[in-house]
């Protein structure tokens, strides 16, 4: 009951904070899927809150839960749930995003180095086509980009070093956004109208830092995420159209901090900003700086 | 269990949406009855399944075309467009945005108004033709 009431404040204290966040479709925090915590416990649950301020003046609040179980030595699978709150100048509106569903295998450790691979699916519990008094609202509004990704990914650890490769490909396209710039007051935001959303690759680089009571750890970390295409979406005159400039490279720098309260609760404060950005980010993943709050409670 | 359904519980209770200055009384650009001509009329004809009626006019005020609802009483859907159509179905045409039967719709300059005789109602998110209307010229 003790852990339950301190994760309920924590979530309201976070829910005050006003922090940025990184340009996530969901590959971003996938490198915590590859993470062996614990070898006593086979379970974990999260709470983590971000906040980030995106562009036109949004700033965006999301909540996650998450549970993992380990199955065996090698395998675990992991389960999370978004909630997304965006509040700007098209007002505010909150609404349950994604759930993650992600398994993970571990190979046994030979020489230092240990590989493990990933397998996950993304389901959007939105269509992306929030709405406040019938005006459409843009992605950047938007809970869930309202596709059903698949996530692959490997891991190579190496002592203290991890290197994630991943891709994250939309398999299927529910995204029925109808958001005009031609026809709305604001001219922060493209046209996303029926928006349709090409493939993702990431790799990352984490060095992790212990101190020697094993009490807080480090994990300075940076993130290349290539987006592998243009994205189009349906102009006003029913037409499909390609967002020049949607697609390259976006580098984030990430700083992790972990707190272990005792073996089975920890604190995870987590910053990143992206220091370089694609040309047109019409997804709506256009936060400038991110500040994370993770509570974990294994058993 | 039941301590995953109580924060679920949390997070449902601060699901919300509230309007912002882009969204809280939506301007309207109206028609100037004195400048405006009437140029084309329709009468809707719902689908199969669907009730209700309604008109459209279209007015020409200036160089500026401006479209109407009028007597509008078709039952609401999800996510209603108001299309400006080549045919009698949703293949191709002008998207003019939200079903709002107090609007007034600017169609954008660059439309031929000769190649599009119909006005339809579409539910875009499950492509569902809720209504027709051919345009007559006035």
């Amino acid at each position: 009951m003790k852990t339950l009431k301190f994760g309920i404040v924590l979530f309201f204290v976070t829910s005050f904070l006003h922090a940025q966040g990184c340009s996530d479709a969901g590959i971003c925090s996938i490198g915590k899927a590859f993470q062996e915590e614990t070898k006593t416990f086979k379970n974990s649950f999260e709470i983590n809150s971000i906040l980030g301020q995106g562009d036109g003046n949004v700033s965006i609040f999301t909540q996650t839960l998450s549970y993992t179980r380990k199955f065996t030595e090698q395998f675990s699978l992991g389960s999370r749930v978004t909630y997304n709150l965006a509040n700007g100048n098209f007002g505010t509106r909150g609404q349950f995003g994604d759930a993650y569903l992600i398994g993970n295998y571990q190979f046994k450790e030979k020489n230092n180095k240990q590989w493990s691979v990933l397998l996950g699916w993304k389901f959007p519990f939105t269509t992306a086509n929030a709405k406040i008094n019938n005006v459409s609202l843009p992605m950047d509004y938007q809970a869930s980009l309202g596709t059903f990704d698949l996530f692959l990914g490997t891991n190579l650890n190496y002592k203290a070093w991890d290197f994630n490769l991943a891709v994250q490909i939309p398999v299927f396209n529910n995204n029925k956004n109808s958001y005009f710039d031609e026809l709305s007051v604001s001219d922060d935001f493209p046209t996303t109208n029926l928006f349709e959303r090409k493939s993702d690759a990431l790799f990352r680089t984490i060095y992790t830092l212990k101190t020697t009571n094993n009490k807080f750890l480090f994990k300075p970390n940076v993130l290349f995420i290539y987006h592998l295409g243009e994205d189009t979406f349906e102009n006003q005159f029913s037409n499909r159209e390609t967002i020049k400039g949607s697609d390259g490279l976006t580098i984030n720098g990430n700083l992790i901090g972990i707190y272990n309260i005792n073996s089975k609760n920890s604190i995870e404060l987590s910053v990143a900003t992206p220091f370089v950005v694609r040309d047109v980010r019409p997804d709506g993943l256009t936060r400038s700086f991110v500040l994370g709050l993770n509570y974990r409670f294994l058993f | 269990m039941k301590k995953l359904f109580f924060i679920l519980s949390i997070l449902v209770l601060f699901s919300c949406e509230e309007e912002g200055i882009l969204t809280k009384n939506v301007g309207q650009v109206p028609v100037n009855e004195e400048l405006a001509v009437l140029k084309y009329s329709g009468t809707f004809e719902t689908t199969s399944g669907i009730s209700g009626e309604g008109k459209t006019k279209i007015f020409l005020e200036g160089n500026q075309y401006k479209l109407i609802l009028e007597d509008y009483s078709i039952e609401n859907g999800p996510d209603l467009k108001v299309y400006l159509s080549k045919t009698n179905s949703p293949d191709d045409f002008v998207n003019l945005g939200n079903l709002n039967p107090a609007a007034v719709y600017l169609i954008p300059t660059s439309v031929n108004m000769t190649e599009y005789p119909f006005v339809l109602i579409h539910c875009q998110q499950y492509n569902h033709l809720f209504a027709i209307a051919q345009l007559v010229q006035n």
